[in-house]
């Protein structure tokens, strides 16, 4: 299935505050495509002088939203694109973006095996974009989502994920918080390690799917952890970010 | 944990972080393609591989051997490719 993939300019229809240091931004595309679970677009700024700066973002939204996306942007400090998006970027404006990219980091509502998804920080938007597209599917096989942030104040869509897990859609969804935990806090409050990726994925039995998005060393851990609990090392998608220079 | 300390590998991400360039190389989506390390034949797909980005190139390492399957330099004119760590890649018609 051969596309192209050229630059178009994009416009910024809305932008939304998820967290103190995370946005969500709707960009609205004259060549949209379809996107599936799991993919990025390419966004690319351009100074006067031609200074070109470049950086991948996960897509959030699910694929069944047309003509439009949304990306979940987390701010760092000295980055040069997300200090843009954040701090200077207004609804109306226009950026250079190209994608859909990625096959191997995906999912699909076709796929019915039950779904563990594992999430560091902002890790978890191409995660979102799956229970988003598992919602708006209908599917059906059992999912669970281990998200770990620092701070309670530092989850990112932490009210549409309780929503989806009280409507009793088969979406679980545990936190762990590893720097501090409010006074009344009944999820985890440590690092990812092998007995909570035990208790975790233990119902979702043999044949689950993992996808693990987060930093380099909390994605390296989970991943070895869950082969040392019986996952096969074929079941498990990763996907690392480091300090990319946002 | 302990003896990831190694900056290197603190920076590591995995190929999808190069899929646009990989598209821009190769005029198709590269992640999801199958391909063959040369060292240890480990076989797999190109999204599976290791990406250090940090430096002048691009290079991608087998996610088992950890040795060399790309690397990818740009310069203004020209993209370099050296491929002599894989044994084939598959691209899609």
């Amino acid at each position: 299935m051969k596309q192209t993939l050229n630059w178009q300019i994009a416009s910024v229809k809305d932008i939304k505050p998820e967290t103190a240091d995370v946005k969500s931004f709707t960009l609205t595309l004259p060549a949209w495509m379809r996107h599936r679970a799991g993919q990025h677009y390419d966004i690319r700024l351009t100074a006067e002088d031609g200074y070109q700066a470049q950086r991948s973002y996960s897509i959030a939204s699910e694929p069944e939203r047309e003509g439009e996306v949304d990306i979940t942007v987390e701010r760092i400090n000295d980055g040069e694109v997300s200090t843009y998006l954040h701090d200077v970027l207004v609804p109306g404006d226009r950026i250079e973006a190209r994608g859909p990219i990625g096959g191997y980091f995906v999912w699909e509502a076709t796929m019915d095996d039950p779904l563990f998804l594992i999430a560091g920080g902002s890790g978890v938007v191409p995660l979102m974009s799956m229970i988003r597209h598992r919602a708006a599917a209908g599917a059906k096989n059992p999912t669970c989502l281990l998200y770990s942030s620092r701070n309670f104040e530092d989850i990112i869509y932490y009210n549409e994920l309780e929503k989806l897990r009280s409507s009793n859609h088969g979406v679980q969804v545990f936190h762990t918080l590893t720097r501090s935990q409010p006074p009344d806090w009944k999820g985890y409050a440590r690092r990812l390690d092998q007995e909570m990726l035990k208790e975790v994925a233990q119902p979702l039995g043999r044949s689950v799917q993992v996808f693990i998005c987060g930093p380099t060393l909390l994605v390296e851990a989970a991943a070895n952890a869950l082969v040392k609990i019986g996952i096969r090392s074929d079941k498990i998608r990763t996907e690392r970010f480091g300090p990319t220079g946002g | 944990m302990e003896e990831m300390t190694d900056i290197n590998r603190e920076l590591m991400l995995d190929a999808n972080a190069t899929a646009g360039l990989l598209y821009e190389i190769f005029g198709t989506e590269m992640t999801a393609s199958p391909m063959e390390c040369a060292t240890c034949g480990y076989e797999s797909e190109v999204g599976d591989l290791l990406a250090f980005t940090q430096g002048p190139g691009i290079v991608l390492r087998c996610s088992t051997c950890e040795n060399v399957v790309l690397r990818i330099v740009q310069t203004p004119e020209a993209i370099y490719l050296d491929a002599r760590g894989a044994v084939y890649l598959r691209l899609a018609r």
